[in-house]
């Protein structure tokens, strides 16, 4: 026997989120699948739509393309408005196929899925989020939790690094942010994390310490601040370091689930606003968007079956996937449904994978277009036009990946995120839009093809 | 500015550091000049074997016997350099037995332990073997780091008064008289400890000898200085596995031919190599196809290549030489014995000596009778004494000590520290700080980089040499930035100099990484490649005009918020009020009023 | 312990109940060579000297991105753990052949085993940390230790309760003895703040063999039933439970020998023991699904063992068919049952069936089985089943009962225990027997069996299945 359900995603990160939310709207019921805990986790929690609109060279000229690290393809500054310009992208980026309202109305379902978890649906315009490395980072959405410290705003800043992360060094990050001009005051301290922990504590672990305010007995042995807990410490190392800062931002581990109260707190102790820098993995706003969508799926009636990959699928005599396979340790059990979606990731996520000879789209074999020379993938230039950057499935406008020919693979397959190919989100900052986008298209044809 | 040297040594690879060494030792006045870091040319390129001369045992029994004997002298004074892995020479059904016949016979003449294994007994040595092989000689091949090694012979030539200079490419050879009198180089950067981008000038060095140990590069040199130096460059290339497959250096026993050879390094395997003649030591085409054949070759040793992930693969230039009018057509029939050519008795110009040819393993043996060589030259009577003097890090060292406890690191990252560093262990890693483990994938912590900083400034590639920070599996995804923050905040460097040596690191790390691009290399690539654009945007242009973004839902102390208002249209300001209504006090917070929680 | 009241003839480092069939029970079982692996995979084989298996090509999955650490439970409160990234892929990939020493930090990690579910790379993270970790012990853990000798009797609690369980009334008057459980912990490092399960006046096998097996018989539908230990011993009623719901939709059952999953054993590096226990279940299991029978567990961490953990660990001859074979008893009725339908017919308030605060088991949460329960009751009128979030509850089998990470369990179940407050329901519903201890130790809530409820709602009711 099989699980049945009217629409079957594949994949449970944002694209597949949305598009599960998608189809639900729809009315239809919706089984999300996915091979393991989300991809959001490594994700900084910034939702980008359009930051840079970044060139794109044809697809076999990777060998030569920028010999210096991203000097032969000059990008200019970031867009303010990131609809602006999407009229103008090639032909197979993914916006261009979906359509600017696509984004548009893939931002606003994740306005609603995620509430009041999120900032940045006031306006169409982008806005700029320092980062760990001192750069301002254009993006649509942003945690609320990183709110205040957005470069566009005046007041002075203060950032704050601890010791034992090798990650952030605040004062470097200020140095940058200086450097590229921002219209305030920054400088950076670097700090002593309230505790005491081991130099390797997990992010998680400080984390922990900050939700609960955790009370000196509990830290390990510590001298300074007895007594007082892991919040009342923080503030007191960095009040000496605030000078005329009005706003205090610290690497985001600011807890898990209750960061406003954190923050708030700590805001009061030192009478600035603190606000969270966005960080590499681990990250906890996107351990928290995590959270947050999967409440969303919830409430929305959304079946879900994590920890499974999908390793197999079957067509009907029409020609339309019957089923998708999940294997359990060796169990095969059958899944069907009237559509799927393909959300399973890009060569991060291993919706796409690659050997020597090529790369393909793992599960159902989509077509993937690519250069033949194994060395025409990549670029010269760390940070130049790389070929496998766009690698990907090449959909329909309803987002149905398309043979070589131009025609859709399965009726009833659609595809979203990072499996899609046809731009480079890293460079162009719209992985999350493009994701939301594809997400809210797929889903919707998967609930028609239903 | 100009300086007056005894003897001036170009090149900071083996050979030269190792000639520098030598001659500090012996109380000799020495400068040595490098125009990039340590082991910028060959010596970094190679595929790290010590060999136990069993690979010469046939074809060049000379070099063969000063193998074992070097590599003996290597285990001793080069401890903390050195893993002594041993070798096997592998036999597949299809290589004949009379060359494994040869092969063993010809070990036994040098004086090499080989001893002949079955194929099950192989592969209790070997778990990962083919299982269809016939049998193996055993052989104490080694694994040996060349830049650790390098770096230890210019620190101690250092610490006998010795002058390195590196980033400092000589750029004219000083010739009076008929004589080479010294040299002109330019220093790429200040003197002394480097600085990105500080560009330090000119400098003439003059010294009564010039020994030219620039390897592949020795024919410019030559040209410098109007004499012929006919190096012939032939490059091999190297794809360097993520993990130790093998833990023993396996060798193909067939006569000679591409891939055949896998040496573990550190905490990978390196597969190697191939052997073609090439025009310009610095410009020769790199190809997927070489990096297939290595893979598919050795796959036929050890299956488990096929499909295991690579995470690099570089190529280096054997400086080969051979008497003029030899014409050995296919350069891997060159000899790999070293040459050395006394400009004076060769070209009637006194002042300066060239090495040529020869082998890693011989570097020190080379160096003692260079240093030799110019000894007499110069009247010197000190004798070598390389040969037992241990090098810094490999004193008095005893990896039994519990450096975890005492250290507080983990046991892996106390045990690859204390690999990596030998005695000097206690001097870097004793520190009050915190000492956090910056490189996750090589176990590199905070005190290790910055005691590499201190060593070699600001060149992170520098750093990563001496550390293999940024050299795992990530390349450098995961740590590049975090070194960068080193520089700074441990080094005092400033902002444009760290964020140069980040950009140079981190190019250096993309270009070996291309010829590994597929599977999980691929993957780790686009995860990099996200974390470094998207996550930090250590790619895109800053803003020009940052009032034209989104300052906040209420934009609340904007220095440009009225420029930003008047960019923006009248619907966000309809949605801005809306949304405040809905969320009530969190939103008067965001804008900077209250403080309060919620 | 009373042993002066044992008559029992104990086999040796035999978990199995006296009235197992004798036979079967010896130890060893067949040990067959190894299987072939698919043809281009890994195969683990032995490199290092005194060691399992070099897991060091299990590190070319991995590429750093930290998801398996954010999903870690102990070291969200545990700094002197670094977490599964370091604790897997990091430190087989440091290690050369002679490098034997495995950090002790090993002893920290409690097996929940979510790192698996979190990497996104198939790195084998849980099976480097079984690894290492039976390395650990058998390498540098001393046998006289006061922790090896007190996480062999944890590991090996079901030897405990076969002979408990002759007297239970009086052992659990012990054990439930103030002083007994302070003895515990200044002696064994058995924390004194647990209560020790009670155990049930008789044991599941004993009802079944007083019962008389199976009520129903079926050529077509017929499962084994991998009981486990706890559910033998103490909660007896969820083996009943099992019984009676599967009977209800037609299923013969057969309840064949069986000896303790291993799951405790793992989480404390017994791997021999561990292997013992494994051979006998491997055979047993094998033989029913030979039959024509499916293996089907009501303990998630059971079903985790059977599935994944033997075919990482052992080679027996089977191992992968029974694996295969094997699946969780509430699952195994989703899949082949249409369970939906005639639940939909029933109403909570009919049959007295309270709200629940529901925590899926981190081993079940591995299985991909974390929302079966909240999304099958959504179809029980009635009835509120809240999902009391992801943490993990902080028990992990044996680890909470250790004295010195008791309060990291209990911190590690604290948001869980929030959560179950902010619930409707005040009964808990979990799948494993140790989550339920901890539940009912956190919050003081009875816990049912997503099974018990099951069996409340459709059987001996005028449902028609």
């Amino acid at each position: 026997m099989a699980i049945e359900s009217d629409v079957v995603v594949i994949g449970g990160g944002l694209a597949g989120a949305t598009a599960a939310l998608s189809a639900a709207r729809e009315g239809v019921h919706v089984h999300l699948v996915s091979a393991n805990e989300s991809t959001l986790r490594q994700a900084s929690g910034l939702i980008d739509a359009l930051g840079y609109a970044v060139g794109h060279a044809a697809e076999n000229d990777g060998e030569d393309a920028g010999a210096g690290s991203g000097d032969a393809d000059a990008v200019p500054g970031p867009l303010a408005d990131p609809f602006a310009v999407i009229e103008d992208l090639p032909a197979d980026h993914p916006y261009r196929v979906a359509g600017a309202d696509a984004l548009r109305e893939g931002l606003a379902l994740f306005d609603d899925a995620v509430g009041d978890l999120y900032r940045g649906g006031h306006t169409d315009r982008n806005a700029l989020v320092p980062t760990t490395s001192g750069r301002a980072k254009p993006t649509a959405r942003y945690p609320q939790s990183v709110a205040p410290g957005l470069a566009s705003d005046g007041r002075p800043m203060l950032l704050v690094g601890f010791e034992a992360d090798t990650e952030f060094d605040a004062p470097l990050a200020a140095e940058r942010l200086s450097a590229a001009g921002v219209p305030f005051d920054v400088s950076g301290a670097t700090v002593e994390f309230a505790g005491e922990y081991r130099a390797d504590a997990a992010v998680t672990r400080l984390a922990h310490a900050l939700e609960r305010d955790e009370s000196a007995a509990s830290g390990r042995g510590t001298t300074a601040g007895e007594g007082r807990t892991t919040r009342q410490r923080l503030a007191d190392r960095i009040r000496p370091h605030l000078g005329d800062a009005e706003r205090v931002g610290i690497p985001a581990m600011l807890g898990d689930s209750h960061v406003e109260e954190v923050r708030a707190d700590l805001s009061e102790r030192l009478d600035a606003e603190v606000f969270e820098v966005p960080t590499g993995p681990p990250s906890l706003p996107g351990i928290r968007l995590e959270d947050r969508l999967f409440d969303a799926l919830d409430s929305a009636g959304v079946s879900m079956t994590t920890g499974t990959p999908v390793v197999d699928f079957e067509t009907g005599a029409d020609g339309r996937v019957a089923s998708v396979t999940i294997d359990r340790n060796g169990a095969r059990i059958p899944y069907e449904a009237g559509a799927f979606v393909l959300a399973t990731g890009g060569l991060v996520g291993k919706g796409l994978d690659s050997d020597r000879e090529r790369a393909h789209e793992a599960l159902f074999g989509c077509h993937v277009p690519q250069p033949d020379d194994r060395m025409a993938w990549s670029a010269g230039g760390a940070f130049a036009d790389h070929a496998f950057a766009r690698f990907g499935v090449r959909p329909d406008d309803r987002m149905r990946p398309l043979d070589v020919e131009g025609t859709p693979e399965y009726a009833n397959l659609a595809a979203a995120g990072g499996v899609v190919g046809g731009a480079d989100v890293a460079r162009e900052k719209s992985a999350s839009g493009v994701s939301l986008a594809t997400g809210l298209v797929a889903g919707r044809t998967a609930a028609e093809e239903a | 500015m100009s300086d007056r040297t005894e003897v001036l040594v170009v090149g900071g690879g083996s050979t030269g550091c190792g000639v520098a060494r030598d001659l500090a030792t012996r109380g000799v006045d020495v400068t040595l000049v490098e125009q990039g870091n340590l082991t910028h040319g060959t010596t970094g390129r190679m595929h790290g074997l010590l060999h136990s001369g069993g690979r010469y045992a046939v074809s060049d029994q000379a070099s063969a016997r000063e193998c074992i004997e070097e590599n003996r002298v290597l285990r001793d004074i080069a401890s903390h350099c050195v893993e002594l892995t041993g070798g096997l020479f592998v036999k597949r059904p299809e290589d004949t037995e009379e060359y494994f016949q040869e092969k063993l016979a010809g070990c036994r003449e040098c004086g090499i332990p080989a001893e002949v294994l079955s194929a099950e007994e192989a592969r209790e040595v070997e778990p990962f073997l083919a299982g269809d092989i016939d049998k193996a000689i055993r052989v104490p091949d080694g694994a040996v780091d060349p830049f650790r090694l390098c770096v230890a012979n210019a620190a101690d030539a250092e610490a006998h008064g010795a002058r390195i200079e590196t980033h400092s490419p000589v750029t004219d050879v000083l010739v009076e008289d008929g004589a080479v009198v010294g040299v002109e180089v330019t220093h790429e950067s200040g003197a002394g400890k480097r600085v990105h981008g500080v560009e330090g000038g000119t400098e003439e060095i003059y010294a009564d000898h010039v020994v030219n140990a620039t390897g592949a590069w020795a024919g410019r040199i030559g040209d410098m200085a109007g004499v012929d130096v006919e190096v012939r460059p032939s490059k091999g290339v190297m794809t360097v596995m993520n993990v130790r497959e093998v833990d023993t250096v396996v060798n193909r026993c067939k006569p000679k031919g591409d891939a055949d050879i896998v040496v573990p390094h550190e905490t990978t395997c390196i597969l190697g190599t191939t052997d073609e003649e090439v025009e310009d030591p610095e410009d020769y085409p790199e190809e997927a196809w070489e990096v297939d054949l290595m893979i598919e070759e050795l796959s036929k040793l050890v299956p488990m290549l096929d499909g295991a992930r690579t995470i690099r693969s570089y190529w280096g230039v054997r400086p080969l030489y051979e008497p003029p009018g030899t014409g050995t057509e296919d350069p891997t029939d060159i000899t790999r014995d070293f040459f050395l050519l006394d400009h004076a008795e060769r070209d009637d110009l006194p002042g300066m000596t060239s090495i040529v040819g020869g082998k890693f393993t011989t570097y020190r043996l080379m160096a003692e009778q260079i240093s030799d060589h110019v000894c007499d030259l110069l009247g010197v009577e000190a004798a070598c004494t390389t040969a037992d003097r241990p090098l810094p890090g490999s004193e008095d060292f005893s990896v039994l000590r519990d450096y975890m406890d005492e250290f507080g690191l983990r046991s892996p990252v106390g045990r690859r520290s204390v690999q990596r560093l030998g005695s000097r262990a206690d001097e870097v890693l004793d520190t009050d700080e915190p000492n956090p483990v910056v490189c996750q994938c090589e176990a590199v912590t905070r005190a290790e980089l910055r005691d590499a900083i201190g060593g070699s400034g600001s060149d992170l590639n520098a750093v990563r040499l001496r550390t293999r920070a940024s050299m795992g599996n990530c390349q450098g995804g995961f740590c590049a930035h975090r070194m960068a923050n080193e520089l700074h905040a441990g080094g005092d460097f400033d902002r444009p100099t760290v964020d140069a040596a980040l950009d140079e690191l981190w190019q250096e790390r993309w270009k070996g990484q291309r010829h590994a691009l597929w599977g999980e290399q691929l993957s780790q690539a686009m995860l990099n490649h996200l974390l470094h654009a998207t996550t930090f945007n250590r790619d895109g242009a800053a803003p020009e005009d940052f009032a034209a973004f989104d300052a906040g839902e209420c934009g609340a102390g904007s220095a440009d918020r009225d420029a930003a208002d008047a960019s923006g249209d009248a619907d966000d300001a309809g949605d801005t009020s809306e949304r405040t209504a809905a969320d009530g006090g969190v939103s008067a917070r965001d804008c900077g009023g209250d403080r309060g929680g919620d | 312990m009373s042993d002066t009241h044992d008559t029992h003839d104990t086999h040796e480092d035999c978990g199995c109940d006296g009235e197992a069939n004798r036979s079967a029970a010896t130890d060893g079982g067949a040990v067959a060579g190894s299987t072939a692996g698919s043809e281009d995979e890994f195969e683990p084989v032995d490199v290092f000297e005194g060691s399992e298996m070099d897991l060091r090509p299990g590190a070319d999955s991995c590429y750093k991105c930290t998801s398996c650490d954010t999903s870690c439970p102990v070291a969200e409160v545990d700094d002197s753990f670094p977490g599964p990234k370091f604790q897997g892929p990091e430190q087989w990939r440091l290690k050369r052949k002679e490098d034997t020493e495995i950090d002790d930090s090993i002893t920290g990690c409690s097996n929940c085993m979510r790192c698996d579910g979190a990497c996104p790379s198939d790195v084998p993270l849980s099976q480097m940390h079984n690894t290492a970790r039976a390395e650990y012990v058998e390498n540098q853990q001393p046998t006289l230790s006061r922790e090896y000798l007190r996480n062999r009797i944890l590991a090996n609690y079901g030897t405990l309760a076969a002979l408990g369980s002759k007297v239970p009334r009086l052992t659990n008057a012990i054990m439930g003895n103030s002083l007994v459980q302070k003895v515990n912990e200044t002696v064994l490092g058995i924390t004194a703040e647990r209560d020790f399960p009670e155990f049930a006046d008789q044991t599941f096998r004993g009802w079944w063999k007083e019962r008389g097996g199976p009520k129903v018989e079926s050529e077509e539908k017929r499962v084994a039933y991998f009981h486990g230990d706890y559910a033998n011993y103490n909660t007896v009623e969820v083996a009943k439970a099992l019984v009676r719901v599967y009977e209800a939709f037609g299923y013969e059952i057969a309840v064949p020998d069986q000896r303790c999953s291993g799951t405790p054993m793992f989480a404390n590096g017994m791997l021999d023991d561990a292997r013992r226990s494994a051979a006998v279940n491997v055979e047993s299991l094998g033989e029913m699904i030979e039959q024509g029978y499916d293996v089907v567990a009501s303990c998630t961490s059971c079903s985790m063992a059977l599935r994944q953990e033997y075919p990482e660990l052992f080679d027996f001859e089977g191992t992968e068919t029974v694996a295969a074979n094997t699946y969780d008893a509430l699952e195994y009725l989703l899949i082949n049952e249409n369970v939906i339908d005639p639940l939909s017919e029933v109403d909570a308030a009919d049959h007295d069936i309270p709200d629940f605060a529901y925590h899926a088991p981190c081993h079940s949460r591995n299985q991909g089985l974390d929302r079966q329960a909240v999304e099958l009751f959504r179809y029980l009128d009635g009835v509120d089943v809240a999902d009391v979030g992801d943490s993990c509850s902080g028990i992990s089998g044996t680890y909470g009962w250790k004295e010195e990470k008791y309060e990291y369990s209990m911190e590690i179940g604290e948001e869980m225990f929030e959560h179950m407050e902010h619930a409707n329901g005040e009964t808990g519903m979990t799948e494993c027997p140790t989550c339920s201890m901890q539940m009912e130790h956190g919050t003081g809530y009875e816990i049912d069996h997503p099974l018990q409820v099951l069996e409340a709602a459709l059987v001996d009711t005028d449902v028609t299945i």
